[in-house]
């Protein structure tokens, strides 16, 4: 039961890095990609070579992966941001679908479909973290970290710039911001810190392969991320949280019929995702900037032909 | 404040050009802006003034002709960087940054580096901003999100943005529209007081008598092209221009 809860832990520690990261995109700089699995699994399989060829320590496996995604998202922000929103969303799609035929068919680096086995537990100044009891720990202070880094720069000025981005792009601009320059810098930062929560996967699975890349795993975490609360500093944690507890809560409810509990849950998250939108269709969580009911506008009709008498 | 001949020239326009398609939006558009001279545009619906305020901005790429900022080249530059050389602007439906605070809204044009923690420091920026805030009366809204403002507090927000941003030249669209009397008497005292600290002012508007009051010259704008340009006596008097700008609207 332990080992199940401490298995749970580690997970939604690292889907929380992973739909943090792409809020921090999403929730501030109004960047929707369906490709952060790309990303979580650079950092991934980049972690398992290195881990496996060079060295197992966390303080070279995490900087490795950290690096490889920050460079190769740039493939995807390069020419994406500089078009509109909808191109980017088409691109990240295509990046995705590109990214998995690379990991399934690029044999020597990601062990094609049958995907790298044997992984090497990661180590940390020589000692080797055994899975899971030492590992839930060293994923809580991975979270804690993106976290920190996070919310320190959505409250700084360039946070102040990403939500400037999203709410008018031309004001922005009129107002000095170099917005591709802006929204390329955002993309990186969070492919580089999606590929930390790669660097645990590896780690503590010491099996990874195709499937948890995919363009599913990139629909999960975006889901994590609007239940949760787009643009909120909580609810992606709680999202991620939600999504992946449900499973198990639901196999706790013996009176379901358990061979029908595939059927059951998308049912749920159906119902589930309905409700949301009516009743909270911020998410769970509220946003934190100041949130006063919205007051009847005066008169914001344009009542400038009446000023020409 | 009336426009002697030797005041520096700001921004300098000639044989400006936009076509939409089809549809000629400014034509062969040539004026200049001087230092300390508040120029007002008018026109009717469709004039053209909104499109020469993106023309010079960098919003829109121009189809002919070309814009000098100090006697640089500036045709065909991006927003950003024409903003950075000081050049600020309001836009007429506002596009405020409506999910931040008042004071966000404010903070966020004086950053306009895209590294994290760039601009001024900090404390300079909240002063900053609450110096703005108290002279367009929004100090009481610090906290609240632009979007949930009145409309006349959106239209001051609008401005103590253009205010914070500290730029030289500022291209406002339409600013006091819709602004009750009251409002419209704040506004134009912060106007005064912006133009007396050393700002340029062009301003589209639409209420003949206010133009009067503040400009010191008028640009008048017809289907893209520039009809007159010289002090608002004249240009106001002009009858051939007033049946134009009454005409389609009885
Ligand atoms: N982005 C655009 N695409 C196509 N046509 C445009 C565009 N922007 C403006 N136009 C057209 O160009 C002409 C000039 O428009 P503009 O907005 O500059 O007028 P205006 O003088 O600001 O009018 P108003 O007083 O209504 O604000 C109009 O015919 C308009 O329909
Ligand atoms: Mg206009």
């Amino acid at each position: 039961m332990e080992a199940y809860l401490l298995n749970l832990g580690v997970l939604i520690a690292i889907y929380a890095i992973l739909a943090i990261t792409l809020n921090f995109i999403m929730g501030y700089a109004g960047i929707f990609s369906l490709a952060h699995a790309v990303f979580f699994g650079i950092g991934a399989y980049v972690a398992a070579v290195v881990s496996m060829h060079v060295s197992a320590s966390i303080f070279v496996t995490m900087p490795a992966a950290m690096l490889a995604a920050a460079v190769l998202s740039l493939a995807l922000a390069l020419p994406a941001l500089r078009v509109r929103g909808e191109y980017f969303v088409a691109a990240s799609l295509g990046l995705q679908m590109f990214a998995v035929t690379v990991f399934s068919e690029w044999k020597s680096f990601t062990g094609g479909l049958g995907g790298l086995v044997g992984i090497p537990a990661v180590k940390i100044f020589g000692q080797e973290v055994y899975r899971p009891a030492s590992f839930f720990p060293i994923a809580l202070a991975v979270l804690a970290a993106v976290v920190a880094i996070t919310q320190i720069l959505v409250r700084s000025s360039f946070g102040r710039s990403l939500t400037a981005i999203r709410d008018s792009e031309s004001a922005a601009e009129g107002f000095g911001k170099n917005v591709p320059l802006i929204k390329t810098i955002s993309v990186v930062i969070s492919a580089a810190l999606a590929a930390t929560a790669g660097v645990l996967y590896a780690g503590y699975m010491s099996f990874i392969n195709v499937e948890s890349f995919t363009l599913d795993n990139s629909v999960l975490i975006m889901a994590m991320v609007i239940i949760g609360g787009t643009g909120t500093s909580w609810g992606p944690v709680v999202g991620a949280a939600l999504l992946l507890l449900l499973p198990g809560l639901l196999s706790y409810l013996s009176f379901l019929p358990q061979a029908d509990i595939g059927a059951i849950q998308q049912i749920i998250y159906g119902l589930g995702m309905a409700a949301l939108m009516i009743f909270r269709p911020g998410g769970l969580v509220r946003r934190g900037s100041p949130q006063r009911k919205a007051r009847p506008k005066a008169a914001p009709t344009r009542a400038k032909r009446g000023a020409v008498q | 404040m009336s426009g002697a001949p030797e005041q520096e020239v700001l921004l300098e326009i000639c044989g400006l050009s936009k076509n939409f398609g089809g549809v000629v939006a400014v034509s062969d558009v040539t004026m200049d802006l001087r230092a300390g001279i508040v120029t007002t545009l008018v026109g009717p619906n469709g004039a053209g003034k909104t499109t020469l305020f993106n023309l010079i901005t960098g919003h829109l790429g121009r189809t002919a002709g070309t814009v000098r900022w100090l006697g640089r080249d500036i045709g065909g530059m991006k927003p950003y960087r024409v903003a950075r050389l000081g050049i600020g602007r309001t836009f007429q439906d506002l596009r405020l940054f409506g999910g931040m605070s008042v004071e966000e809204n404010i903070l966020t044009v004086m950053e306009p580096g895209a590294l994290p923690f760039s601009g001024p420091r900090m404390a300079q920026k909240r002063a900053r901003a609450a110096e703005v805030m108290e002279r367009t009366g929004l100090a009481g809204k610090r906290h609240e999100r632009a979007a949930d403002l009145a409309y006349a507090e959106r239209k001051f927000l609008s401005l103590a943005r253009i205010m914070a941003a500290g730029a030289r030249l500022w291209l406002l669209d339409e600013p006091a529209s819709g602004l009750d009397p009251n409002s419209y008497e704040i506004f134009l005292r912060l106007l005064r007081e912006e133009v007396a600290a050393g700002v340029t002012v062009c301003i589209i508007e639409h209420n003949l008598d206010i133009v009067v009051g503040i400009s010191d010259r008028i640009a008048f704008l017809d289907r893209g092209r520039l009809l007159a340009d010289g002090d608002p006596k004249s240009v106001l008097e002009d009858a051939a221009l007033s049946a134009i700008y009454f005409g389609d609207r009885t």
